[in-house]
């Protein structure tokens, strides 16, 4: 046998995934030919893929769709003045945030200019307890560039840090120019 | 385990198809957005089961980020694939949800460092196929779901992107924040931990209080 079995467990989970060269791979298959343990466990790990890649599983339960319809109609029915009421109360929370900032002084002076536009196109983004009304941000940790984004702005990524307007301004960050800053106007329709 | 050349071109299709939907529902078709995100709603839900582990949230905090993401759609960059943005958006909902819900406690309860220490698989005597009929069983979903929240939330995410969304490693890695070698290694101790809960030799001894512990083999 080329290889140990201690080396097949280490590397056996790259095998599933091909990210082994030919050589690494041309001997994990060798010992699976002759160890009847690391075929097992070989097997196994594959069966535990393939069962929690199956559509049966952590599925949505019953009826979900339909509560998921029945929400999005809901939606699109509210008109135009009643979609507008959350963005208002997001905007003044953050104006409040914002105010209660000033004595920080020229990092959130030069801040707002990105900060307001974007919040006066503040879409609904829901619930009065979202993060936008209660003024947390959040930065990533391994981010160069010192920026802060909304929690759920996808351009966020890794283990988010969340901090208060005031502390990221405090700590050098400046709003994500796409989910804080220019957004594009409500789309049509 | 996948022909790339194949799944390639499978991609390409989605993404075709997706571009398409996107583009129609800026313009006004709002319809379509249930079409678009259906073939996220169960990975979605999945991860955020996993996350949150409750199900009443789960569903509530899934409609929040499927709408949120309607809401969004017009900030969508093509660079990345639809569904990865959308369980972007999902992981940071999740994060924020449970920092609020114990707000006051700074730090994590388990630890996120990576154990890259030896793991040594059990070696079963009669180690055998759990069958995919076997699904059909309440009870046997029902220990997959457990099992899987028996591991430490960051064995449990690597896990859930890789192999339930069905990200690429280096997708994981990006919405992670971590690097493709860190998700190798926690994919690695994930896929065999479950291996190990779920096989039928630990079920009999009992050790783990999966929901049919009592039953020999439930997929017989």
């Amino acid at each position: 046998m080329g290889i140990t079995c201690e080396e097949v467990w280490r590397d056996i989970s790259d095998y599933v995934d091909d990210e082994l060269d030919q050589k690494q791979r041309a001997a994990l298959e060798e010992h699976f030919a002759q160890c009847r343990h690391c075929a097992a466990v070989l097997e196994g790990t594959c069966n535990v893929i393939r069962l929690y890649r199956d559509e049966r599983v952590l599925a949505p339960p019953k009826g979900f769709h339909d509560r998921l319809r029945a929400r999005l109609n809901q939606k699109l029915n509210q008109g135009p003045h009643e979609r507008i009421h959350p963005s208002r109360r997001a905007v003044l929370a953050w104006a409040l945030a914002a105010a209660a900032a000033v004595p920080l002084g020229f990092a959130l002076f030069s801040a707002k200019r990105f900060l307001l536009p974007g919040l006066e196109h503040h879409s609904p983004t829901g619930s009065p307890d979202s993060p936008a009304v209660k003024g947390l941000v959040a930065v990533s940790p391994d981010e160069n560039n010192k920026i802060f984004h909304i929690p759920s702005c996808p351009y966020l990524h890794g283990k988010p840090k969340f901090l208060s307007v005031e502390e990221a301004i405090r700590e050098g960050y400046s709003p994500c120019p796409i989910c804080i800053g220019k957004r594009k106007p409500e789309k049509k329709g | 385990m996948t022909d790339n050349a194949e799944s390639n071109a499978r991609n390409v299709r989605i993404r075709a198809t997706e571009e398409n939907l996107i583009s129609r529902i800026l313009d006004g078709e709002n319809d379509l957005f249930l079409e678009l995100i259906r073939p996220y709603q169960r990975t979605v839900y999945a991860t955020l089961v996993t996350m949150l582990r409750s199900k009443e949230d789960a569903e509530d905090v899934t409609q929040d980020v499927l709408l949120k993401a309607l809401d969004r759609l017009h900030q969508f960059r093509q660079e990345a694939a639809f569904g990865t943005w959308l369980i972007q958006i999902a992981i940071n909902e999740a994060r924020m949800r449970k920092r609020k819900m114990r707000q006051g406690t700074m730090f994590s309860l388990t630890s996120a460092a990576d154990d890259d220490g030896a793991y040594v698989p059990k070696d079963f005597a009669d180690w055998r196929e759990i069958p995919s009929e076997a699904l059909e069983r309440s009870e046997t979903r029902e220990a997959l779901a457990k099992a899987l929240a028996l591991l430490e939330e960051h064995y449990r995410l690597a896990f859930i992107l890789r192999d339930v969304n069905e990200l690429s490693i280096t997708e994981t890695a990006n919405v992670l924040g971590i690097t493709r070698g860190a998700v190798k290694t926690r994919l690695r101790r994930a896929r065999l931990m479950l291996r190990d809960i779920l096989s039928p030799g630990l079920q009999q001894g009992g050790q783990v209080g999966l929901a049919f512990k009592e039953v020999r083999n439930p997929w017989e």
